[in-house]
């Protein structure tokens, strides 16, 4: 192993640290849904379908870190 | 599990025509299977269709209904062009996410060493894979897609209004309209490629751990393979009957 395979693989690592907001705005977004389904209980349907449509938006830049972390490892000696 | 690049598809065997040699992956052998599948699936489901439904064909007119309220609720007045366009991306999308759950099913070298018989030893590292691992397939919808939306802003509002409606808000969102175009197909191939190929990692690496962690296989798979992978279908055609729906206005 080169010196080079040592840096791609703490790249990789850190590339992964785009999870870190991902779960911060997940967490969020469900705390809003879950308050909103508490004060209006007849509207969870909706509100559960809105609030799954728009948590999968905001999991992409996650898997952008994943995609990049997983490109790189794939270059790696 | 090949070693070293899980992004790069397997090569399973070459076919000639006209002097070309392409080889062939296990994404386009997947894909034909699918595509078997849903067309066999599409014959059987409509055959001797009456004016009153009763037995295969409710189940057959319940999808229907479905896809074309989602695309009614999404677009609004011109939804009859796109209807069939995304019902057939979402069956496809759906039968080509979840077909890893059937990784069961014995690959090609455990197939040999079984029974012995010389096919199976040219196939030795086929097995059940979905196609929308290979960012090849969804690069390729995304910029379908893509394409859709450009030629049917052009088509319904005149090359002069598709035009003008960069600046639309205001000027200053010129370059974002245009970037748009960009970041949207970038958005919309990597979600799906990315989701899929995150659990099949997940799984594989399942498989040869230790014995405490093979038992969460069939919750991982499960989990990845059936909920993750059916939401994901779901939200690249909503995602794409939004972006028609803003360019048709």
């Amino acid at each position: 192993m080169s010196a080079v395979s040592g840096l791609i693989a703490i790249g990789a690592g850190i590339a992964m640290f785009t999870g870190f907001g991902a779960g911060i705005g997940l967490g969020i977004a469900s705390s809003k849904a879950s308050e909103g389904v508490s004060r209006n209980p007849e509207a969870s349907g909706k509100i559960m379908s809105t609030g799954l449509i728009f948590a999968t938006l905001s999991e992409v830049t996650a898997i952008f870190g994943f995609v990049i972390a997983v490109m790189l490892i794939g270059k790696m000696g | 599990m090949n070693s070293g690049d899980v992004m790069k598809p397997n090569d399973l065997f070459s076919i000639n025509i006209f002097g070309l040699t392409f080889p062939i992956s296990d994404t386009i052998v997947m894909m034909w299977i699918i595509m078997a599948v849903v067309i066999v699936l599409a014959f059987i489901f409509t055959r001797k269709l009456k004016t009153i439904p009763e037995g295969k064909q409710n189940v057959a007119e319940i999808v229907v209904e479905t896809i074309n309220n989602l695309i009614k609720s999404n677009i609004g007045h011109h939804w009859k062009p796109f209807a069939p366009y995304f019902g057939s991306i979402l069956l496809f999308l759906v039968f080509s996410n979840t077909i890893g759950f059937f990784n069961i099913f014995p690959s090609g070298e455990l197939l040999y060493k079984w029974t012995g018989i010389e096919f199976f030893e040219k196939i030795s590292r086929f097995e059940i894979v979905p196609p929308t691992r290979d960012l090849n397939v969804t690069a390729t919808m995304a910029l379908m897609t893509i394409f859709l939306v450009l030629f049917s802003g052009i088509r319904y509002k005149g090359v002069k209004g598709w035009l003008g409606s960069f600046l639309k808000p205001s000027p200053i969102m010129l370059p974002f309209h245009i970037l748009d175009y960009g970041t949207r197909t970038l958005s919309l191939s990597l979600r799906l490629f990315g989701n899929i190929l995150a659990g099949f990692i997940v799984v594989e690496m399942a498989i040869t751990a230790p014995l405490l962690v093979k038992f969460t296989i069939p919750v991982a798979s499960g989990f990845f393979d059936l909920f993750d992978a059916g939401l994901q279908a779901y939200i690249f055609v909503f995602l794409s009957s939004i972006y028609i729906s803003e360019a048709i206005e």
